[in-house]
C-alpha cells in the first residue's frame, strides 16, 4: 500500500479458510453424508472418510453476553472434551464441537454443571433471540434481556426436550426497528410506544437545520420528515418561526424518528409489547411468511413479565395441543386458518374490534401492498 | 398536549430503585445475563437505571479512531456519567472459531476492553466497551489476530454464513467460500471503509432452502442453494430403509407440503413430481440419503428483505438464479445492485424500500441484471376488469392465437 492513510483504512478479514476452520472439520470439507441425533441437543455428524463431529448445543444467556472468564472455561472444556472448537449459531446458541459420543455426554454434563442448558434441536425451542436493548440501544422502550430472561425460565424445559410438536424460536425486540430478527418467526414480541412520541423541544434542534436554514428549506428536504413513513412528522409556521411537529393522528408508531434522532421521548406508562404469531423464513412447511399481530398490547413490567410469559405460554400450549406432529406455528395456522385460531386462543371477538384499517395508515399500506405483485421464492421454486 | 420537560435522567439515583429486578434477575434456571455482567466491568448502574426508569440510560456518544469509520458504537449514558465504545469484529467464515482463536480474542476483550463479549452470530463479535484511549492500538491487535473492526452504520454488515460444507451434508454450493470471495473482492475495499450507503446492507449465503442464515428475511441480498426439477432418489437405499423401518414411505408421500410425491406400493418405488415440487426439504431429511437434492444446483438470488426499513418487515424477492459456479458472478451481482440503490434512494431506504418505491421491473432494469429464471411478468392487478390500456404488440398476439386457431378447429 502506497500512502500509510491508504494501508490504515484497508480492512483485514479472517478469510483463509485452511487458517481458521480446525483441522478435523477442514479434513472431512463438503465431504458429509449424513446426521444423526442423540437426545436432545447433540448431533452426530458422519463423513464419507469416516470421521465424525459431534456437536453440543449449549444455550446463551440473553443477547449473548457472556464473560470472557465464562467463555475460557467453555474454551477449556472444547479443549478437553472436544476438539478445540466450536461454532456461534445464528440465534446465538454456541455448538461445542468433538469426535465422539462418549466425549458428547461429558460436554453436556460439564456445561450444565456451569449452568447453561443443552438442547435445541428438533421439537424443542431452539432459544429466544434478543435485541440489546437497554444494555446498549438508544431507541429501545422495553428491556427485551430481561423479558427474554423472564421467557426462558418459563420456558426453559421446552429447550431440554423434545416436547413440542416442531421447531419453535422466539425473537424479543424492544422497538419496532425489531433487530432481534425481524417478524418472521414463529412467535415474535415486540416493543411498542402505545402512544405517539413526544418531541424533545429541547434537543430537537440537534437534528434540524439551523432556524434560519430551516425557515427556507422545503419541507420534504428535512431529514426527519423524509424518514417519517406517514407524514406524521411535519414543518409548522408559526409566525415567523418554522417549527417540526408530530401530528398524533397519522403518527403509526413505527419508531423511525427516533431510531434516527434521540429528541424523541414517551411516557413509559403507555409502553408495551405486541406479539406477532406464525411467521417463519425457512423453505420447510408452507415457504417463508411474515407473522401477524395477535395481541398488539401488553404492558412490560420487569423483571418477571407475568402478563407476557402467560400469553406466550398460552400460544404455546393451543399449538400444543392442536398441531400435527411435525407441524410449525405457521403452517398449523395455514392448515387451520387464522380465523380459527384466533377462536383457539380466545381472540377471536377482540380480533374484530382491533382489526380497523384507519385511514392515515393508508400510503404506508398502499406501499407494502406493492410488494405483493411480485411472486416470492416459494412460487416459483 | 402540554409539553413536559424530561425528568433529570441520573444513573446513580435511579439505579437502587432496580435493585430487586436486577437480583430477580439473576436467579432462575436460564442462563442469566445479570449474573455474566456482574463478572465483569460493566457498568450494571445505567443498565439497573434503565430498567427503574423504564427507559434506556444510553443516548448516542462519539468516538474518534485514526482512519477508522465503521464498526464501532460509541454511547453515553443520559447524565454523561458512563461511556461505551463497542467493537464489532469480523469473525471467521461460517462463525466456526477455534478455541486459540477464540482465546486470542479474549485475551483482547480482557486487555482492552471490560471482558465482555456478545457472540451473537449475526453481526460478528461484538467487545463491549473498549478503552477509547487505546482504541487506536486496539484496532492494530486486532488486525494482528487476523480479525478487524467490523462494520456498523450506512456500510455493507457483516456477511453471514450458514455452516455449509463444514459440517452439512445438504449445503448445495460452498457458501464459505464464497463469503471468502466477497471479502475479497477489490470492489470491497472501496465501500467498506466508509459510510455511503442510504442505509445498511446486507447478504447472507444459505447453502440449502432450510435457508439457516434466513437469507429471506433477514438480509438484503441472499443467495439460497436449490435445485432444479424433482430430487434424486435412491431408489434401492430407500426400500432397504423402508424394510429396516427408518422411512415411512406412506407417510413420507402424505407429509410433502407440496403433493408432489407418490409411493408407487407394487414396485416399490418413489416416484417425485418435479414440476410440483416446492423445495420444502420434507423428503431429503425424513430419508436422506436415500432422497438427496437433484442433480441441477442452482443458487437462488433473493433481494429485499429486512426487518428495519421505510415499509417495515419485508421478504425477499427472487430475481433470478446462477449455477453454483458463478461465486464470482454473484458477487459481481450484488455490486450492480448497489449501484441504482446508492444513486437514487432516499436516505434511511432499505434496498426492499427502494425495489417497492421504484418497481421490482424497473429496479432489474436499472441495475442491469440478466440471470437466468427472471420474474418476467407482474401482474398489476388480479384480471377481473374487463378494460386496460393494452399496447398494440398485445393485441396483435391475442389476434395470432386466434387465427392459428381457424384452420384447425
Amino acid at each position: 500500500m502506497s500512502s500509510p492513510k491508504a494501508a490504515r483504512l484497508q480492512k483485514v478479514f479472517p478469510v483463509d479458510l485452511e487458517k481458521f476452520l480446525p483441522e478435523r472439520v477442514l479434513k472431512n470439507y463438503g465431504k458429509w453424508v449424513e446426521r444423526r441425533f442423540h437426545g436432545s441437543g447433540i448431533i452426530e455428524h458422519i463423513s464419507e472418510t469416516g470421521d465424525r463431529i459431534f456437536t453440543v448445543k449449549v444455550g446463551m444467556p440473553p443477547n449473548a453476553r457472556v464473560s470472557a472468564d465464562t467463555l475460557d472455561r467453555l474454551a477449556d472444556v472444547a479443549d478437553e472434551l472436544g476438539i478445540g472448537a466450536m461454532r456461534v449459531t445464528m440465534a446465538g446458541n454456541l455448538e461445542i464441537l468433538t469426535d465422539s459420543l462418549d466425549k458428547a455426554f461429558k460436554i453436556k454434563e460439564a456445561v450444565e454443571k456451569m449452568g447453561f442448558p443443552v438442547g435445541g434441536w428438533g421439537g424443542s425451542l431452539w432459544g429466544i433471540n434478543s435485541c440489546t436493548a437497554f444494555l446498549t440501544c438508544t431507541t429501545a422502550v422495553v428491556d427485551s434481556p430481561s423479558i427474554t430472561k423472564a421467557l426462558g425460565d418459563a420456558l426453559a424445559p421446552y429447550f431440554k426436550e423434545q416436547s413440542l410438536p416442531a421447531k419453535l424460536r422466539i425473537f424479543v425486540s424492544g422497538c419496532p426497528a425489531m433487530c432481534a430478527g425481524g417478524t418472521a418467526i414463529d412467535i415474535a414480541i415486540v416493543g411498542q410506544w402505545g402512544a405517539p412520541p413526544r418531541i424533545r423541544e429541547d434537543v430537537i434542534g440537534m437534528c434540524l437545520p439551523p432556524p434560519r436554514a430551516l425557515a427556507k428549506v422545503q419541507e420534504g428536504q428535512i431529514f426527519l420528515v423524509q424518514v417519517c413513513p406517514t407524514g406524521a412528522l411535519t414543518l409548522r409556521r408559526e409566525g415567523d418561526k418554522v417549527r417540526l411537529v408530530l401530528v398524533g393522528e397519522k403518527c403509526i408508531n413505527c419508531a423511525r424518528c427516533k431510531e434516527n434522532c434521540d429528541a424523541f421521548d414517551y411516557e413509559p406508562e403507555n409502553v408495551g409489547v405486541a406479539i406477532l404469531v406464525g411467521g417463519k423464513m425457512s423453505n420447510t412447511g408452507g415457504g417463508a411468511r411474515l407473522a401477524r399481530v395477535l395481541v398488539p398490547w401488553l404492558p412490560a413490567t420487569p423483571p418477571r413479565y407475568e402478563e407476557v410469559v402467560a400469553v406466550v405460554k398460552h400460544i404455546i400450549e393451543v399449538w400444543r395441543q392442536h398441531a400435527n406432529p411435525g407441524e410449525r406455528m405457521a403452517d398449523f395456522i395455514d392448515r387451520i386458518g387464522w380465523t380459527k385460531f384466533l377462536e383457539l386462543v380466545g381472540l377471536k371477538e377482540m380480533h374484530e374490534y382491533y382489526q380497523k384499517t384507519p385511514e392515515f395508515a393508508r400510503t404506508f399500506l398502499t406501499f407494502r401492498g406493492r410488494g405483493e405483485i411480485y411472486r416470492r421464492l416459494r412460487d416459483v421454486l | 398536549m402540554s409539553i413536559q420537560q424530561p425528568q433529570k435522567f441520573d444513573v446513580d439515583e435511579l439505579a437502587p430503585h432496580a435493585s430487586q429486578v436486577m437480583e430477580r434477575l439473576k436467579s432462575g434456571p436460564w442462563p442469566s445475563h445479570v449474573a455474566e455482567l456482574e463478572k465483569t466491568k460493566y457498568p450494571l448502574q445505567a443498565y439497573a437505571a434503565g430498567l427503574a426508569a423504564g427507559k434506556t440510560a444510553w443516548a448516542a456518544g462519539s468516538a474518534k479512531i485514526r482512519y477508522v469509520y465503521t464498526g464501532f458504537i460509541a454511547r453515553r449514558t443520559r447524565d454523561g456519567k458512563y461511556a461505551e465504545l463497542h467493537f464489532r469484529v469480523w469473525q471467521p467464515s461460517g462463525q466456526i472459531y477455534t478455541t486459540d482463536f477464540l482465546r486470542k480474542m479474549l485475551d483482547f476483550a480482557d486487555n482492552y476492553g471490560l471482558g465482555l463479549i456478545d457472540i451473537a452470530g449475526q453481526q460478528g463479535t461484538m467487545i463491549v466497551s473498549v478503552d477509547p484511549a487505546k482504541a487506536d492500538e486496539a484496532v492494530d491487535v486486532l488486525r494482528s489476530i487476523g480479525t478487524d473492526i467490523g462494520a456498523t452504520g450506512d456500510t455493507i454488515r457483516e456477511l453471514a454464513t450458514c455452516v455449509g460444507p463444514a459440517l452439512c451434508e445438504f449445503a448445495l454450493y460452498d457458501t464459505l467460500e464464497a463469503r471468502d470471495k466477497f471479502l475479497t473482492h477489490p470492489k470491497i475495499y472501496e465501500w467498506m471503509p466508509n459510510q455511503l450507503f442510504p442505509f445498511k446492507f446486507k447478504a447472507k449465503f444459505s447453502g440449502c432452502p432450510f435457508d439457516c442464515t434466513r437469507a429471506i428475511h433477514r438480509a438484503d441480498f441472499g443467495f439460497i442453494g436449490v435445485w432444479e426439477g424433482a430430487p434424486e432418489v435412491d431408489q434401492e437405499l430407500l426400500r432397504k430403509k423402508v424394510e429396516v423401518g427408518e422411512v415411512d414411505p406412506e407417510k413420507l408421500a402424505a407429509d410433502c407440503p407440496s403433493g408432489a410425491i407418490t409411493w408407487d406400493k407394487e414396485k416399490k418405488e418413489l416416484k417425485i413430481d418435479g414440476t410440483r415440487c416446492r423445495k420444502s426439504m420434507h423428503c431429503i431429511r425424513t430419508a436422506f440419503p436415500a432422497v438427496k437434492p437433484g442433480k441441477n444446483k442452482k443458487i437462488a438470488v433473493v433481494v429485499g428483505g429486512g426487518s428495519k426499513g421505510r415499509f417495515g418487515p419485508k421478504l425477499g424477492w427472487l430475481i433470478g438464479y446462477l449455477s453454483p459456479d458463478q461465486v464470482k458472478d454473484a458477487i459481481d451481482l450484488v455490486f450492480k445492485v448497489i449501484g441504482p440503490w446508492e444513486n437514487e434512494a432516499q436516505p434511511k431506504y432499505r434496498l426492499g424500500d427502494y425495489i417497492l418505491h421504484v418497481g421490482l421491473d424497473k429496479f432489474i432494469e436499472k441495475a442491469g441484471i440478466k440471470l437466468e429464471g427472471m420474474p418476467t411478468s407482474t401482474a398489476k392487478n388480479p384480471d377481473e376488469v374487463p378494460y386496460a390500456v393494452l399496447p398494440k404488440e398485445v393485441r396483435e398476439r391475442f389476434l395470432q392465437f386466434a387465427e392459428q386457431l381457424k384452420g384447425r378447429v
